[in-house]
């Protein structure tokens, strides 16, 4: 059985015509077959060569024909299952399912000043146990909560990260690639008799480095799902018109979901959007932008229309700190990327844009995911709660629907009552002290901490996790990616009794 | 006459003119107009975006569209001033680039504009450079500054390596080494040994400045 999630009950938003959709189609083919893909890779080229592709060797360059574009796209399944440590956390991704999960950020924010530090491990450690706790998380995505943190080099951020995430939540697990990362990922994952979300990010505009294929091979021969994505910035990377954008976002993950599909026919692949209009002052991606709404919304029509399940990134605000402009970014980019047909969303603890991350505001946002998906439930139409029977039975003043048994049994199903949100009168909230979410979530937080536990792993499975980990370490000491002076740092941050947890 | 030639290539750098720009630089040679004057006139143009950008009314597709246009119209004057024997003045000579691993090219970019507008000649290697090439490329400009940049937290240990790569060949204390980049921290730059790193195009401009002043 799969975790429920969410579920949309209605019709999904349709910004695009049926003609509209088509001529972003037609100009996908045409750029996949005309202008063609870089891609990085001998292996692959020759896989898409021997399967009728037109590839140029010297140029590295893959011309894919609209034909076998569209045979791929049909041999991606529809809906997989993705599993969970813990198997009743599994995700059914595809159809109308949507679940959310955690976002990644390369440092923590001091909650007084919010400005950006380095987490230190305990840190890193609290931060998933909060979100194995949430409800409204469902999956824990690369890099999740950080980057990296004290004492880890950065050439072991990822796969620290990825032993945090295993260690303490059960929820299903998605891994990045880098330098080989993901041959440690998957070891790990293979000992432990897990599954994992591998990835294959291709690399705007229209080209795909030699890392990214060797992981869709990788996650392919390992058998697990894998999720492809670009990561444009409109403008930037790619056209700075939305159409524009969406096409070549589409060529991008499309070659993706092609070579996958080719590696491994049938195998569970995730199509995502990732894409920001670029800030034309600083050149940073444009994180809430309503414009990444739009092209959302575009793309995942789009992707329907294929049929893969749809992975969104992202609900990325460029506020610094959970204030009004943080709110309305991210309910934004939720509700959109929901109304549109997102799959999987990545939301909770973002504080600015991939950059900074905290429990706090993944507590938040977990309201806000609560509301979002109560929202995609849409509204039950029967007898009962068409309540006609009930209407005529109370009639009008002085009747009323407080004692009533239709009332007791309907309001909790129909209503979603935030968890950290300020719902006081005036002076029950003057009386407390004038809290505000904030408050609230910080409160939650020191809860959480002091009463979830997550469920450990068995005593072998820990040891497989070290062992591997070591490994790894010997691997980038051996490769010259770990300095000297940097090893002495990571193994003194390793002495604590309480390791691997602070 | 060569004021008119001198305003049409200062003109063509000014509207985002690459083609423009190269013609008329080939205008100079054809001319026999002195090319370290047709050189003034790019900077003076470049200058005026750089400027138009640093006071936000000018946008990065302004400042890039420029760039382009001066970089078409370079290679033509500074083979002229080969030829005459001229001498070029200059700030000093950058080679940037984004370090090996790393494909984020705008970023860097920005910089090369900026300093370029500010009187550095720059050589820009472009993305995903190793130390080798790094090393090949200050030995083949005798660059004084070396400025690199990495988006990636995974990446950003490749400074540290271009830095030791350096001291191995003998050439660290031949250039003043500038950092940048998303991963980059002041803190980091530290630890690498790098001798300045900003957060900003702008910041690393003046920078640049600071460096060779020293």
């Amino acid at each position: 059985m799969a975790l429920k999630g969410f579920t949309r009950n209605f019709k999904p938003l349709e910004i695009l015509t049926e003609e509209q959709v088509e001529a972003i189609h037609r100009g996908t083919l045409e750029v996949l077959w005309v202008t063609g893909v870089r891609v990085e890779h001998e292996r692959a080229l020759k896989l898409f060569e021997k399967n009728g592709c037109k590839v140029d060797y010297d140029e590295m360059r893959v011309r894919i024909p609209p034909a076998l574009v569209e045979e791929c796209i049909r041999k991606a399944p529809s809906s997989f299952h993705a599993e969970a440590r813990d198997g009743k956390k599994s995700l059914m991704l595809g159809d109308n399912n949507f679940y959310f999960g955690g976002a990644p950020g390369l440092q923590s924010v001091d909650l007084d000043t919010w400005e950006p530090r380095v987490a230190t491990r305990k840190e890193n450690y609290d931060s998933v146990t909060v979100l194995d706790a949430l409800p409204n998380v469902h999956f824990l995505c690369p890099y999740t909560p950080y980057f990296g943190f004290e004492g880890v080099p950065p050439c072991m951020a990822m796969l620290e990260s990825q032993a945090a995430r295993i260690r303490n939540s059960t929820k299903c697990i998605c891994v990045g690639f880098s330098n080989d990362s993901e041959v440690f990922a998957i070891k790990m994952a293979q000992a432990l008799g897990i599954e994992i979300m591998g990835t294959c990010a291709t690399a705007p505009p229209l080209a795909m480095y030699r890392d990214a294929a060797e992981s869709a091979f990788r996650f392919a021969e390992a058998g697990f799902p894998l999720r492809i994505l670009s990561g444009q910035v409109m403008g930037g990377t790619a056209p700075a018109t939305i159409a524009g954008g969406v096409i070549t976002n589409n060529a991008e993950v499309i070659t993706g979901l092609v070579l996958a599909q080719l590696i491994r026919p049938g195998m569970r692949v995730l199509v995502k959007d990732f894409s920001h209009p670029m800030n034309m002052n600083t050149g940073a991606p444009g994180f809430g932008s309503i414009v990444a709404c739009l092209h959302n919304a575009a793309s995942n029509q789009i992707f329907r229309k294929y049929g893969v399940p749809i992975d969104n990134a992202t609900c990325y605000p460029n506020s610094k700190m959970p204030d009004y402009q943080c709110g309305y970014e991210k309910t934004l980019r939720v509700l959109v990327a929901g109304l549109s047909g997102a799959n999987l969303l990545l939301l909770h603890g973002s504080v600015h844009g991939e950059l900074t991350y905290h429990s706090v505001q993944a507590i938040l946002d977990d309201d806000l995911a609560g509301m979002v998906g109560r929202f995609m439930e849409g509204i039950e139409v029967n007898n009962e709660t068409l309540a006609v029977d009930l209407i005529e039975e109370v009639g009008p003043i002085p009747g009323y629907f407080l004692n009533k048994e239709h009332t007791r049994k309907w309001w909790k199903l129909e209503q979603f009552v935030p968890k950290v949100a300020d719902s006081l009168t005036y002076p029950e909230w003057m009386n407390t002290g004038k809290k505000s979410c904030l408050d609230y979530a910080k409160e939650r937080m020191e809860e959480i901490l002091t009463t979830h536990k997550p469920i450990p792993l068995t005593p072998s499975q820990e040891e497989d996790l070290e062992r591997i980990l070591e490994e790894a370490r010997r691997y980038y000491k051996e490769r010259g990616l770990i300095s000297e002076e940097e090893m002495a740092t990571y193994r003194e941050s390793m002495k604590s009794p309480n390791y691997p947890y602070e | 006459m060569s004021i008119e030639v001198l305003e049409n290539l200062k003109k063509a750098i000014i509207e985002y003119d690459s083609e423009g720009a190269a013609s008329w630089a080939k205008k100079v040679v054809q001319d026999r107009i002195d090319p370290t004057k047709a050189l003034d006139v790019m900077t003076v143009a470049i200058r005026q975006i750089g400027d138009g950008f640093s006071r936000g009314e000018l946008f990065l597709p302004d400042l890039v569209g420029a760039a382009d246009a001066m970089s078409a119209a370079t290679p033509i004057i500074e083979e002229e001033i080969k030829r005459v024997g001229a001498r070029r003045e200059s700030l000093g000579t950058v080679v940037i680039g984004t370090v090996y691993g790393d494909i984020h090219t705008i970023g860097k970019t920005m910089v090369a504009t900026l300093l370029q507008a500010d009187g550095f000649v720059v050589n820009d290697l472009g993305i995903n450079i190793t130390a080798e090439n790094f090393v090949e490329g200050i030995k083949k400009y005798n660059a004084d500054i070396l400025a690199m940049s990495s988006l990636m937290t995974t990446t950003a240990p490749e400074q540290r390596k271009v830095i030791e790569t350096l001291k191995k060949e003998s050439l660290r204390d031949k250039v003043k080494i500038m950092v940048g980049g998303g991963a980059i921290t002041q803190e980091f730059a530290d630890s690498i040994g790098a001798d300045g790193y900003e957060p900003t195009a702008v910041g690393a401009m003046k920078l640049a400045k600071r460096l060779v002043e020293k």
